[in-house]
């Protein structure tokens, strides 16, 4: 599960989740079509074990509301999630004789009776495992659609003694991001190093930005330049707590040396977590940066740009989107109309290929100053509508490395019986010109990758770029 | 990403307390009749009540949300016990401040000057009386102008405590300052950022430790403040300031959180100086918040955890008092407005009367037959509410 769909889908669930009506209505399980499942109303009440019931109400709910619910073989979700009970049963040391798939007819309403038949008669025989199978085979549901929009959100657990702002793992950021690692690995590319030390574990140990990450529990990080599984340990979440041992290289002073980081809750400087920081550099040149497409992100935007324009003439605006993880697409229309109007920003489309184009938003007033973007692998989702539109229509320049790829189409939740989310797009977003951006990203006009003695140094390449272009 | 995360869950929660909030976001077209302006409950102490309003200025920092201001401006009202029984009421808000207060709220149907018609009972200016009196901050929940705890502060004079609410500039819907300059809510931008809530009480324990620097100076009455015995109480993100400020000011001995979720880092030493949790339903252990819980560990001196049955996110301000008066009908089994009232002003009072008057209030030691809706709760221990 990919933070960055799960942040987008958090974003996109709360502005669903507006105080509206009271009690959801709650879909009968067994009823195909979009009433099975219906939008959370209200926060939902706290989680119940995972049933079979549940997974079959997933299962219509997907394919009654899913982009591809229309038009996929329901089978496949049915074999990917059986395949993952017999994987658990397997596990747990108590697989079964009778764990035989039953054939399947591509009737949905026939198969998944077949399948309910032979689930109960597995799982009378497990009692002891809980609701685990159930989980397991609901995850391999939702994991199959292959759709980094897609997840179910369940057992969400925050450590008991968390703060607002603070973080959990080992309170540092790496030259491969957390959202790549769980949604696109093969983006990443070595070195690996250490881009920012946050708190925690990381900065007890007097690890600094720059410091080469040569192994992590022994295994290199990449294998003839492709990224190991073994990155994802550098970003452990709670509850897991189990320590990571790091080998490093400070090439400054050419010492190699070997910690073991404990994953735990860390402060943060809470002036860092503002999703808003804004300055004037080079006495000319308006600086925003935006960690996220949370509602109210464009007007904010717009408010720290004219504050840096009173009494001045700017030269021109940076916006760094770097490490933005997305959040709601009106923030991000709404952003692409301060920099050029009557435009379309992106394509909404069905399975079928019906699409509705979403258009700039012309109430909002034009900037009317050169725009350079920053950004990099951590701009996901909302992120790259915006810069795909900017990029496209034209509207400035990027500068930096590529967007992460992670843009199938805009997440909706859907309440299941135990009160746990599953969300994912009934429509797939492509570029103002059709174009699929989702798994391939956006590339900068000007390729600019960060790299270990820059970070060392405390210096900011791609923003040196962009100061450079608003010169010319 | 974990910041993302973060991003999301504290939307979340200020979801959730969006999601409790009064009855308004409707109009009051289609309700009973209004019942013209709403008349706060009248105090119910022994002594007449006096109000004043005082401009403060902390030149020692910038303002946190206005970043052209180098300064914070505060706006503190005062109520104390007076021997003045006429007098012009003050009024409890101005036509500007209701009109920018219910847009802000998006309560619409009613007009926007209504709220300045509501009715107090203390009169403005009045000469303070007494002698040693005890002092309470009071701090109002996020958005909310302080004048949200009238009823409650009027009280608090009426019983001899000297009340010092504070506007915090910036976070609430509308704040006058000095020469009628109007403030708004620069904060709300922010409101959906990881560490916001954070932030908020750190600034604000900075409000409460200026305002109890300067009072001396700036106000004549203060000579009859006990400078000993100060405790501070607010709703929401006020109450979860009270905790903050007691965090970074010993001279705060009690602090009561009505309903708020909580954001300070209560040193792992703990803080062991009085404090009362009173919540609505969502604040019952094992419940959504976990604030509490992890908070309540941390405190290792005289506690308790009161849930009201019934109430809701505003019932311990006079937001219920209000909405009544427009003829909108609180939701579901929700506490009538006057025995919200009631049952706030009892057991902040009796908790202050314990605690800064070492008077000792059998109310606070368990059930009470006379307030059943108050259940006493504990993590760990019996369900309660």
């Amino acid at each position: 599960m990919t933070a960055v769909r799960a942040a987008a889908a958090g974003v996109v669930l709360l502005l669903a989740t507006a105080c509206t009506a009271p009690e959801p209505p709650r879909g009968q399980a067994g009823t195909p079509g979009g009433t099975v499942c219906a939008r959370p109303r209200n926060a939902p009440e706290p989680e119940k074990a995972t049933t079979i019931d549940v997974v079959e109400q997933a299962y219509f709910c997907i394919l009654g509301n899913y982009y591809g619910g229309a038009t996929m073989d329901a089978r496949s979700l049915l074999i990917a999630g059986f395949a993952a009970l017999t994987r658990e049963l397997d596990r747990e040391g108590r697989d079964l004789p009778g764990a035989t798939m039953p054939a399947l007819t591509g009737d949905r309403k026939a198969d998944w009776a077949a399948f309910e038949t032979v689930y109960r008669r597995i799982v009378a025989q497990i009692p002891d495992l809980g609701d685990r199978p159930a989980v397991v085979t609901l995850e391999a549901m939702v994991a199959s659609l292959g759709d980094n929009h897609a997840r179910w959100a369940h057992d969400v657990k925050r450590h008991p003694d968390h703060y607002d702002g603070d973080g959990y793992g080992l309170g540092l950021a790496a030259s491969v991001h957390d959202a790549q690692v769980n949604g696109e690995p093969g983006t990443a590319r070595p070195p690996l190093f250490v881009t920012a030390v946050e708190g925690g574990a990381a900065r007890a140990a007097g690890l600094r930005p720059g410091d080469v990450i040569e192994s992590i529990n022994g295994s290199v990080p990449f294998h003839d330049g492709k990224a190991t599984a073994v990155i994802a340990a550098l970003y452990p979440r709670y509850p897991q707590a189990r320590p990571v041992r790091l080998r490093l290289l400070r090439q400054s002073t050419g010492r190699r040396w070997s910690v073991t980081l404990r994953p735990g809750l860390y402060q943060r400087d809470l002036t860092t977590l503002r999703a808003v920081r804004s300055e004037l550099l080079d006495g000319d040149v308006a600086y925003v940066r935006l960690r996220g497409f949370s509602s109210d992100a464009a007007n904010r935007v717009f408010t720290a740009v004219s504050r840096l324009r009173a009494g001045r003439t700017l030269s021109g605006v940076v916006l760094d989107l770097r490490g933005n993880g997305g959040g709601s697409p009106v923030e991000a229309i709404r952003l692409v109309s301060a920099f050029a109007h009557g435009k379309v920003t992106g394509h909404l489309c069905t399975v079928r290929g019906v699409c509705e184009a979403m258009r700039t938003d012309d109430t909002v007033e034009l900037i009317g100053l050169p725009l350079v973007v920053l950004t990099d692998r951590g701009c996901a989702s909302a992120c790259e509508h915006f810069t795909s539109a900017i990029k496209d229509l034209g509207a400035g320049r990027l500068v930096g490395t590529r967007t992460a790829g992670v843009i199938s189409g805009p997440a909706q939740p859907y309440l299941l019986a135990d009160n746990t989310l599953l969300s994912f797009p009934a429509r797939h977003h492509l570029g103002p010109d059709r174009e699929v951006i989702d798994r391939i990203g956006v590339p900068p006009d000007h390729h600019v990758p960060p790299t270990p003695e820059d970070a060392a140094d405390g210096r900011d390449p791609a923003l040196a770029k962009a100061l450079t272009l608003l010169r010319k | 990403m974990r910041h993302l995360l973060a991003v999301a869950a504290s939307l979340a929660v200020l979801a959730s307390a969006a999601c409790s909030a009064p009855a308004p976001p409707r109009s009051a077209g289609a309700s009973p009749t209004p019942t013209g302006p709403a008349v706060l409950p009248a105090p119910t102490g022994a002594h007449q009540v006096g109000t004043t309003v005082l401009h403060l200025k902390d030149t020692s920092r910038p303002d946190p949300w206005d970043l052209d201001a180098d300064a914070r401006e505060l706006k503190v009202t005062l109520w104390y016990p007076t021997e003045q029984r006429d007098g012009e009421r003050a009024p409890y808000m101005t036509a500007r401040e209701s009109e920018l207060f219910l847009k802000g709220s998006r309560i619409a149907g009613v007009p926007y000057d209504t709220l300045s018609e509501t009715r107090t009972h203390a009169v403005r200016d009045a000469e303070p009386a007494g002698r040693k009196l005890p002092l309470v901050v009071l701090s109002p929940g996020f958005t909310k102008p302080l004048s949200t705890l009238t009823s409650l502060a009027e009280d608090l004079a009426s019983r001899g405590y000297v009340v010092a609410g504070i506007d915090h500039t910036h976070e609430s819907h509308v704040t006058t300052l000095t020469g009628g300059r109007v403030a708004e809510c620069l904060a709300c931008d922010s409101d959906t950022d990881p560490g916001f809530g954070a932030e908020v009480v750190q600034g604000r324990a900075a409000d409460v430790s200026f305002v109890l620097d300067r009072l001396p100076a700036q106000w004549d009455g203060a000579r009859l403040i006990d400078r000993s015995r100060i405790a501070m109480a607010g709703q929401s993100i006020g109450g979860a300031s009270a905790v903050a400020a007691m965090v970074r000011d010993p001279r705060v001995r009690a602090g009561i959180d009505l309903d708020g979720t909580t954001y300070a880092r209560i040193p792992k030493t703990g803080l062991s100086r009085p404090f009362l949790f009173i919540g609505s339903p969502q604040h019952v252990p094992g419940g959504r918040d976990t604030t509490w819980e992890r908070d309540w560990k941390l405190l290792t001196g005289w506690k308790r955890w009161i849930v009201m049955t019934g109430a809701d996110h505003q019932s311990f301000t006079d937001l219920p008092v209000l909405t009544d008066a427009f003829g909108m009908k609180a939701a579901g089994d929700a506490l009538p407005a006057a025995r919200a009232s009631e049952l706030t002003r009892t057991y902040v009072a009796a908790f202050l009367d314990q605690h800064l008057k070492g008077r000792r209030q059998p109310v606070l030691d368990g059930p009470s037959s006379r307030h059943p809706e108050a259940e006493h709760c504990a993590p760990g221990g019996e369900d309660c509410a």
